[in-house]
């Protein structure tokens, strides 16, 4: 299969059922994303499929055939943070950090279909990022302090 | 973008075998063929699949939040994470069913984890509720072609045998694998229970 990640074109030779979690961390390396229950039940796989935040434990190699993805590692970098990245690092949220890469990629895609999100929208987006550390509270915070960054870039 | 997607899992070579071995008769029965009791008893059977937790899940009312029903206790809940489908019923407001929820006709396999079928998994419009309605209820709503997609008999036969070609929900009930009960009967027994239902006039039971 054919896939580009992060703007780098890859072909790799896998099993059509493959999930595309696998691909990205063990046959192309890009390890920030997460495997936290396999089954979309907790957000940690989160990434960017054609624009649209997927549960990557939940795509099967076949699907993402010729698909652009994001990973964490795509969306910015450590001198030139996404704005959802460095709002992260202002208000801290990361504890363990387990399942911030998911949490960071739903809530990039959230601040590009909403810019200006309400305490409500933010809650039914993020939702299924489950943080076990429980830091939903800076969550909620550095998503607004991203879209108020966004929003005077 | 999601066409896209789609198209890319029709690629699948599963896909095209799953399409091809449902053939399903929908040769509509003559009118007045069937008695009103038998056509009740049709009925019964069709509200019987109606509200199973495989199809009525997705019916919900003005909320607008999908329901679960747990495999092991048959509980019904709303469905977890907060999801919430939004006026749009297929989440464009907040999270889209479809982060979860992909459109292949893949197979359902894995216990858990979210289903999906050949159709974007979304709740059927909200003039389609079944929850919290009586099958007397479900019965005039699904007669009325004001308030069933404006659908004679032929149409609601069609609905059914198009959705199937394009293992879409009805089948995906019939089948859900990974675990699920799967809705009673079978796809082939409901149409023709629709066929009789209408040839018999679309008769709903008092109550």
């Amino acid at each position: 299969m054919k896939l580009t990640v992060n703007g780098q074109q890859h072909e790799v030779d896998v099993e059509d059922d493959m999930p595309l979690l696998w691909v990205l961390r063990d046959e192309l390396g890009y390890t920030g994303t997460k495997y936290g229950c396999g089954i979309a039940q907790c957000g940690a796989c989160t990434v960017h499929l054609d624009g649209e935040a997927v549960r990557s434990c939940q795509v099967p190699a076949a699907y993402a055939d010729g698909a652009e993805i994001v990973t964490i590692e795509g969306l910015g970098t450590p001198d030139a943070p996404h704005p959802v990245q460095q709002a992260w690092i202002e208000t801290q949220v990361a504890q363990c950090g387990y399942c911030q890469s998911g949490q960071i990629m739903q809530a990039a895609w959230l601040l590009e279909t909403n810019s200006a999100p309400t305490d409500e929208e933010i809650d039914r987006v993020m939702s299924g990022n489950l943080c076990r550390c429980g830091t939903y509270p800076r969550i909620r915070a550095a998503v607004k302090a991203a879209a108020q960054k966004m929003q005077e870039a | 973008m999601r066409r896209t997607l789609i198209a890319l899992a029709l690629t699948v070579p599963a896909t095209l075998a799953l399409a091809a071995e449902t053939q399903l008769d929908d040769t509509l029965l003559p009118e007045g063929s069937v008695s009103e009791q038998d056509g009740l008893a049709a009925w019964d059977r069709i509200h019987e699949v109606l509200s199973h937790p495989r199809c009525s899940n997705c019916h919900v009312g003005e909320d607008n939040i999908p329901l679960w029903t747990a495999t092991a206790s048959g509980q019904a809940r709303d469905h977890g994470m907060n999801i919430h489908g939004g006026d749009s019923r297929i989440g464009a407001e907040y999270l889209p069913c479809s982060s979860c929820h992909l459109t292949t006709d893949l197979p359902n396999s894995i216990p858990h984890a979210p289903p999906h079928a050949g159709l974007d998994w979304q709740l059927a419009p909200l003039e389609f509720q079944w929850t919290g309605k009586t099958s007397a209820e479900i019965c005039a709503q699904l007669a009325d072609p004001d308030r069933n997609g404006g659908r004679d008999l032929e149409g609601l036969v069609e609905h059914i045998t198009h959705d199937v070609s394009e293992n879409g929900f009805i089948a995906w009930g019939f089948a859900p694998g990974a675990g699920r009960e799967p809705a009673p009967y079978d796809v082939q027994s409901h149409l023709d229970d629709f066929k009789a239902w209408g040839a018999a006039g679309m008769p709903c039971a008092p109550g």
